[in-house]
């Protein structure tokens, strides 16, 4: 236990949770797009799984900004088709998201066998390209603090400070711009905007895209980073848990970010403690993410509706 | 609606003819696939269109996969028949194999009683695990899809462990039990191939979901609650507790699907991952059955063998049998989309002033 607590306090825990968090916000900000303009994406993780393949066949080719930025556009194109199934074509969103979740669990194995000639498991010898760490060595002449910070802040992905970046974006661009209160509206009362002219099919259009775009990026990180090379199934269940962080996020950007950030903390822990705790049987660690989303979804859910009540009971 | 008995036959033509028309595209996308990928495309082709008919064997398998979407179909539809979607069925069909597999690997399992007690322990099971997230929704407002999904996982994985620590002869290293004896498992139809119980038990679970659903007071509220829950709600239903009784049932169809994988005789044993990912293909048998119980068997049929013949194609040829995702996408797509027939365009432009509100109308009514 002491060993546990010793490895959660120290500064390579602090970066594998930064590591781990890092897909997770992105599709959580990606989900919290989509859902603030009233179409709930559940195909976080279908997108996140092809755009993380995407990334690995492009990088062998080209160099990793290459490939991010495919990533990014697949993952966006599969927005734009969920736009035009459900906008144009009237289909249920939450089915067309999970038809893009099968095509993508289908799909991403029929694509990795014709890349690699025969291999459904892994794309082990495919050269797939890394994306570059973020080192600040300069961090060290800093006085006192210096090599603790340069410990904290040194060693993340490129995407994990864009991450950061983007939840600002993401925050500046809901609440301080004309297409942000657009794009809430939208969400919240489609008759106000579409009275007002706004054209309301587009602004959901869009916001598809830019899900998309958003979980392309989540998972270009994953298999770019956390990961060099795509294993079958490698999202294993974490844009579901970024839909989870969505509805928990209390659907602000800074909510969705530490609802991420708790999510990441959990599933880094699943990664520490097989090595600390080898008696634990591998599976039952593996749990631990999923467990603590249901956990924290339902005593969000409860809070919430609680409030709500309360709310009401106030009007009366 | 006195028009309903009459459109009730040319409304199943009309959905038979998209499904149908949704299943040509998708072969036709397989087809360019298997053209731009396969060194050998006719081969690969002609396996999956005419595979599952080779040999009494594969016939086997395609019935067996039959019985086993119909009864994932009949779950799916029991939940959106109540607009929840709740995609729980894998982990209900994880939990219902162990619990059938641990009744009959007890001594009850040598018994006549093998295979009631255990079909029973995993409905059991399989009901349970559909109540928590309904209890979830209807008590805290937690969201069914992401609950049913965590659940999922959470069920793989404990199963798995059960299966590879506990249950595995000790010290092999295998990853899955010994054979069930031979009264747990369900017995042949026909002598010889895999045309077991399984089916018998599939039309008896449409029948019965169809009688629920049509022919219950429990049903209709179902349905209103589906349709209309505002409606339902003012009309004294309450809601919720159709809601989580709805997705109990369906959990139960799940469990009772884990038994059919387990003690079929195709398994006769309890594997690690043991469900091949079949359970999520109840999604798409729903969708196209339009949640009609009675319709689920025969979208099972015609896809069944699409997915035997894409197994085939992979083993028989250089096309992996993943390309199936990609059918699967497409047909889920354009069935669950307000895409028409060519010919309904005009018929439209004809109706011009009213053509706006009929398109929402009917993209509501679809459910």
């Amino acid at each position: 236990m002491i060993e546990l607590l010793m490895t959660m306090f120290s500064a390579t825990f602090f970066v594998t949770v930064i590591r781990t968090t890092t897909p997770l916000l992105f599709a959580t900000l990606g989900g919290l797009i989509s859902d603030l303009s009233g179409a709930l994406n559940v195909a976080l993780e279908g997108m996140m799984l092809i755009a993380a393949l995407t990334a690995v066949i492009v990088s062998v080719y080209a160099p990793w900004y290459i490939a991010v930025l495919a990533a990014v556009l697949a993952s966006g194109m599969l927005g734009g088709l969920m736009a035009f199934f459900h906008l144009k074509l009237k289909a249920d969103i939450i089915l067309v998201g999970f038809a893009v979740n099968i095509l993508a669990t289908g799909g991403t194995v029929f694509a990795l066998a014709i890349a690699t000639g025969g291999d459904k498991g892994t794309s082990i010898n495919l050269q797939s390209k890394a994306i570059p760490a973020v080192t600040l060595p300069w961090l060290d002449a800093i006085p006192g603090i210096g090599p603790v910070l340069r410990s904290l802040l040194s060693g993340h992905s490129i995407l994990s400070w864009l991450g950061a970046l983007t939840v600002f974006l993401v925050w500046y661009f809901l609440y301080r711009t004309p297409w942000g209160l657009w794009l809430r509206g939208v969400g919240e009362y489609p008759a106000a905007p579409e009275a007002a002219g706004i054209p309301v099919g587009k602004v959901r259009a869009w916001s598809l895209v830019a899900s998309g775009a958003l979980v392309g990026l989540g998972g270009a990180q994953l298999a770019m980073f956390n990961y060099v090379g795509f294993t079958r199934d490698m999202t294993a269940g974490r844009g579901f848990i970024a839909l989870g962080a969505v509805l928990l996020g209390a659907r602000h950007p800074v909510g969705a970010m530490l609802a991420a950030l708790l999510f990441g903390f959990f599933e880094a822990l699943s990664i520490v403690m097989p090595n600390l705790f080898n008696w634990i049987p591998s599976e039952l660690i593996q749990t631990i993410p999923f467990v603590v989303t249901i956990l924290a979804l339902v005593l969000f859910s409860y809070r919430a509706q609680r409030a709500r009540q309360m709310r009401t009971l106030s009007k009366l | 609606m006195s028009a309903r008995s009459y459109s009730r036959w040319s409304a199943v033509g009309r959905e038979t003819g998209r499904a149908a028309l949704a299943l040509l595209i998708a072969v036709i996308v397989a087809l360019v696939i298997v053209l731009a990928t396969s060194t050998d495309p006719l081969k690969a082709f002609s396996t999956l269109l005419t595979g599952p008919l080779s040999s009494n064997r594969t016939i086997g398998l395609w019935i067996d996969d039959v019985a086993k979407l119909t009864l994932t179909g009949l779950a799916f539809s029991l939940v959106f028949q109540a607009r929840q979607f709740s995609m729980g069925v894998q982990g209900q069909v994880y939990m219902g194999g162990l619990f059938a597999a641990l009744v009959a690997m007890s001594p009850v399992g040598g018994t006549m009683f093998a295979i009631p007690l255990a079909v029973l322990a995993a409905m059991l099971a399989g009901a349970a695990y559909g109540f928590l997230p309904g209890y979830a929704k209807a008590r805290f407002g937690a969201s069914e899809i992401v609950s049913s999904l965590m659940l999922n996982y959470i069920a793989i994985l404990v199963v798995n462990f059960i299966v590879r620590a506990y249950l595995a002869p000790a010290g092999s290293g295998q990853l899955m039990t010994k054979d069930f004896p031979d009264t747990a498992i369900f017995p042949a139809i026909i002598p010889g191939t895999r045309f077991d119980l399984g089916i018998v038990i599939a039309l008896l679970a449409t029948v019965l979901v169809w009688f629920l659903l049509y022919r219950t007071a429990w049903g209709l509220k179902l349905r209103l609650v589906g349709h209309n829950p505002g409606f339902a709600e003012y009309a004294g239903i309450r809601s919720s507790v159709i809601m989580v009784s709805a997705m109990t049932a369906a959990g139960a169809i799940g469990g009772l699907l884990g038994a059919v994988f387990v003690q079929g005789r195709a398994f006769g044993n309890i594997a690690v991952d043991f469900d091949g990912n079949l359970a999520f293909e109840g999604i798409l048998i729903a969708i196209v059955a339009r949640s009609r119980p009675l319709a689920v068997p025969f979208v099972a049929l015609c896809y069944g063998y699409l997915r035997q013949g894409a197994q085939l194609m992979g083993l028989r040829t250089d096309v992996p049998s993943e390309m199936i995702g990609v059918i699967q996408a497409i047909i889920i797509l354009l069935v669950a989309s307000s895409f028409s027939l060519p010919g309904r365009k005009t018929l439209q432009r004809w109706f011009k002033p009213r053509s706006r509100l009929p398109a929402g109308a009917s993209a509501g009514e679809a459910r």
